[in-house]
């Protein structure tokens, strides 16, 4: 608590054996982006459960969900180990095959291990980290240039 | 039959795997190959009807996230976690935060995630260790993401504590008469002097006589080699090769 004064103690008001306890403020995110397996124009989406996208997409004030594939609502359906987000949750949908490169998205493709390593290659100086930004990040005019930029 | 070339990982391994008692809930995090070994071997063993999970397991389905798997903890479903600690100190305490003073740390590390109710919820908790320094097992952690006992103290929401400490040395074990961890055996060619020497606080062996920990056996080998080694594969790629080679 000395380094978190946000957090404050309360007395349990349950038990009544005047027991004080530590309570943490929820954190409710401005934006959250999730990354969906597929999607519907309405914001339905199907997520890998393990991730917690689903807590992520009813946490944040705004949700945005990235999808590989954008569907009639009808075949928005999980796959195994998948949820199903509403389209409550999410503001906007954005479509873009791949788009958790050079991560995985568990289903459909793994991680690009390659690319990682040359990012953590990278990030070592300065030099060689702005570099990779102006080849991967600032220089691609699109997702498609950056996809083909990748090599994939 | 042991010898100099056993690896480390594996008598690490092999130790988990008989701190664990059969029917006993077990779960580990998805960076915890080794204990996630242990605990499959444990199961091909003396421990059948250990029931385990293991995060990031697409095997062990969750409905809607790993959330669920902290609440099994709360609810006092989970017998034995696997945790660890850049720093861990003679009271058993964790730090996963900081190295250094936390408003100018000399490391600053990803933090202690859900360790700390973990370390309070789980009914017992074995930590494991990749090394065995000065600079790991200190006398006072930098700083305290989760408690082993609360200094005897028993605090609302605490169920279990540290039971086990498993490290390329050999197993130290949490003594709750006096608060400490202390040295319980070492492994077969690890002197008792070379884990004093490379502990920052006392582990109390004073004219105790640390036994030696048996050798991993043949048919344990095997069973790793020819069973663990293919259900923990999909998980830990890389791991099961270092260990058991490629598939």
């Amino acid at each position: 608590m000395k380094i978190r004064p946000d957090l404050k103690k309360v007395k349990d008001p349950y038990s009544g054996n005047g027991n004080e306890y530590v309570v943490v403020p929820p954190i409710i995110p401005d934006v959250a982006i999730i990354h969906a397996t597929k999607g519907d124009r309405f914001g339905g989406v199907t997520t890998f459960s393990m991730r917690n996208d689903l807590l992520l997409a009813r946490a944040a004030r705004k949700t945005i969900a990235v999808v590989e594939e954008l569907l009639e609502p009808d075949a928005v359906l999980p796959a195994r180990n998948e949820v199903y987000v509403a389209p409550f949750h999410v503001d906007a949908v954005v479509l873009a095959p791949r788009g958790a490169h050079p991560t995985g998205c568990p289903g459909k493709y793994g991680v690009d291990g390659a690319h990682i390593k040359a990012y953590m290659t990278a990030a070592k100086d300065d030099r060689t980290f702005r570099q990779y930004l102006d080849t991967y990040i600032c220089g691609p005019k699109d997702h498609n240039e950056y996809l083909r930029k990748v090599g994939l | 039959m042991e010898n100099k070339a056993t690896d480390q990982t594996v008598r690490m391994i092999v130790a988990i795997s008989k701190i664990l008692k059969n029917g006993e809930w077990v779960a580990a995090g998805t960076l915890s190959p080794v204990p996630v070994a242990g605990t499959l071997l444990a199961k091909h063993t003396h421990a059948p009807d250990i029931t385990s999970i293991f995060f990031g397991d697409p095997a062990d389905r969750m409905g809607e996230g790993l959330f669920e798997l902290f609440g099994l903890v709360q609810k006092g479903k989970i017998d034995v976690f696997f945790l660890s600690g850049a720093q861990i100190d003679q009271q058993g305490n964790i730090n996963l935060s900081v190295i250094g003073d936390y408003s100018k740390p000399k490391v600053r590390l990803p933090g202690g995630a859900g360790s700390n109710m973990l370390y309070a919820m789980a009914g017992r908790t074995i930590l494991f260790t990749a090394t065995h320094t000065k600079n790991l097992f200190v006398q006072k952690a930098d700083f305290v993401n989760a408690t082993a006992f609360d200094g005897g103290v028993k605090t609302p929401w605490r169920r279990g504590g540290l039971s086990h400490v498993v490290t390329p040395f050999g197993i130290m074990r949490f003594d709750t008469g006096i608060n400490r961890i202390v040295l319980d055996s070492v492994f077969p060619g690890v002197s008792v002097d070379t884990v004093v020497e490379n502990t920052g606080f006392d582990l109390g062996t004073g004219t105790r006589t640390i036994p030696t920990i048996e050798p991993v056996r043949e048919e344990e080998l095997r069973i790793l080699k020819e069973v663990v080694s293919r259900e923990m594969r999909p998980i830990y790629p890389l791991f099961t090769e270092r260990l058991w080679g490629a598939a």
